[in-house]
C-alpha cells in the first residue's frame, strides 16, 4: 500500500511526467593534466582505466563529455565531487 | 643544483619524493597564497546561525576574481540555478580546498629532511592542492590549449617566466604522483 503523501509527491515530481534524466558534463580545460582527468574519472565513478581514458580523450578532442547521468540530486553530488577535484563540470537536463 | 626527484611508490601505501630546500619554500608559499585567496570568499555579511549550521552561505553570485571563479566554478549554465546551488555548496567546497592546502603546507613545514613521504590519504590532499595551485597559476598565466609554445618563449626578464617554470615543475610533480597512485589501480 502506498501512503497518500508519497503518491502526491510522485505526481508533483516533474520527472514523473518527463522521463529525461539529468547529466553531468565535464568540459575541456587547458590546465588539467590528461592523466589527472583519467585518474579522477576512475576514482570518482569507478570507471575502468580504458573507459576513463576514452572519456578523457572525448573531453580533450570534442570539448566535453557526459560522465554520468541520473537523478538531479545525484548529478549535483557528482558535480560537487568533480569541483572538489578541480575538474570543470556542470549539470543539466538531458535534452539532446 | 637541485636534488629533487618526482614521486615514486614505495611499497603498498607510501609515495616518496625529494625536494630541494628552495622548492619546499616555493611550494609552502604557493599553498599560503591559495589559502589566502580562498579566505577572500569567507562570509562576513551573512551571519544567520541557523543557515550557518546547515552549511548555507550568503554567496550566491559567482566570484569576481578569475582565479576564485576557476576554483569555485558554476554548476549550471543558468545563472539562477547556479546561484541556488552555490548558496548551499560553496562553503563546503572552499573548506575542502583549504584543508588540502593546509595539509600540504603543514607537511612541508614539519619535514626537516629533503624527503617527503605521503600515505594514501595525504597523497589525495597533495593531489588536490597541487591541482588547485596549477589551476590558479594557469589563470594568471592565461594558459590556453596552444599557449605553451608562447610561454616557452617568454623573455628572460619577463616576471611570468618564473611563474611558468613553477607551473611546469608542479605539473611534472603532480603527474608523477598520479602515475604512482595509478600503479595499483589496475594492470
Amino acid at each position: 500500500m502506498v501512503k497518500t503523501e508519497e503518491k502526491v509527491e510522485e505526481l508533483t515530481n516533474p520527472n514523473f511526467f518527463i522521463d529525461r534524466p539529468w547529466i553531468t558534463i565535464v568540459w575541456d580545460d587547458p590546465v588539467n593534466l590528461m592523466t589527472y582527468v583519467t585518474y579522477v574519472l576512475m576514482s570518482l565513478f569507478g570507471y575502468s582505466k580504458e573507459r576513463a581514458h576514452e572519456l578523457m580523450l572525448q573531453i580533450h578532442n570534442e570539448g566535453k563529455a557526459v560522465v554520468s547521468s541520473g537523478r538531479r540530486e545525484e548529478m549535483e553530488r557528482d558535480v560537487q565531487r568533480l569541483h572538489e577535484k578541480g575538474l570543470w563540470a556542470t549539470l543539466q537536463r538531458d535534452d539532446q | 643544483m637541485t636534488t629533487s626527484t618526482a614521486f615514486n611508490r614505495h611499497g603498498e601505501n607510501s609515495f616518496v619524493a625529494t625536494f630541494a630546500e628552495t622548492e619546499k619554500e616555493v611550494l609552502i608559499n604557493l599553498t599560503e597564497q591559495l589559502i589566502e585567496i580562498l579566505a577572500e570568499r569567507v562570509d562576513d555579511a551573512y551571519r544567520d546561525p541557523l543557515a550557518a549550521m546547515v552549511g548555507i552561505t550568503g554567496h550566491d553570485s559567482p566570484p569576481d576574481d578569475e582565479v576564485l571563479l576557476r576554483l569555485l566554478p558554476n554548476a549550471y549554465a543558468d545563472p539562477i540555478e547556479s546561484a541556488e546551488f552555490r548558496r548551499y555548496t560553496e562553503s563546503g567546497l572552499r573548506e575542502k580546498k583549504r584543508v588540502h592546502a593546509m595539509s600540504v603546507r603543514t607537511h612541508l613545514l614539519n619535514e626537516t629532511s629533503e624527503q617527503i613521504s605521503l600515505d594514501a590519504d595525504s597523497a589525495q590532499a597533495w593531489l588536490g592542492a597541487l591541482n588547485d595551485i596549477r589551476l590558479a597559476l594557469g589563470v594568471r598565466l592565461r594558459v590556453e590549449e596552444n599557449s605553451h609554445e608562447q610561454l616557452e618563449l617568454l623573455a628572460p626578464d619577463d616576471p611570468m617566466r618564473g611563474v611558468y617554470a613553477v607551473y611546469t615543475w608542479l605539473g611534472w610533480l603532480q603527474e608523477s604522483l598520479i602515475l604512482s597512485l595509478m600503479d595499483d589501480e589496475q594492470d
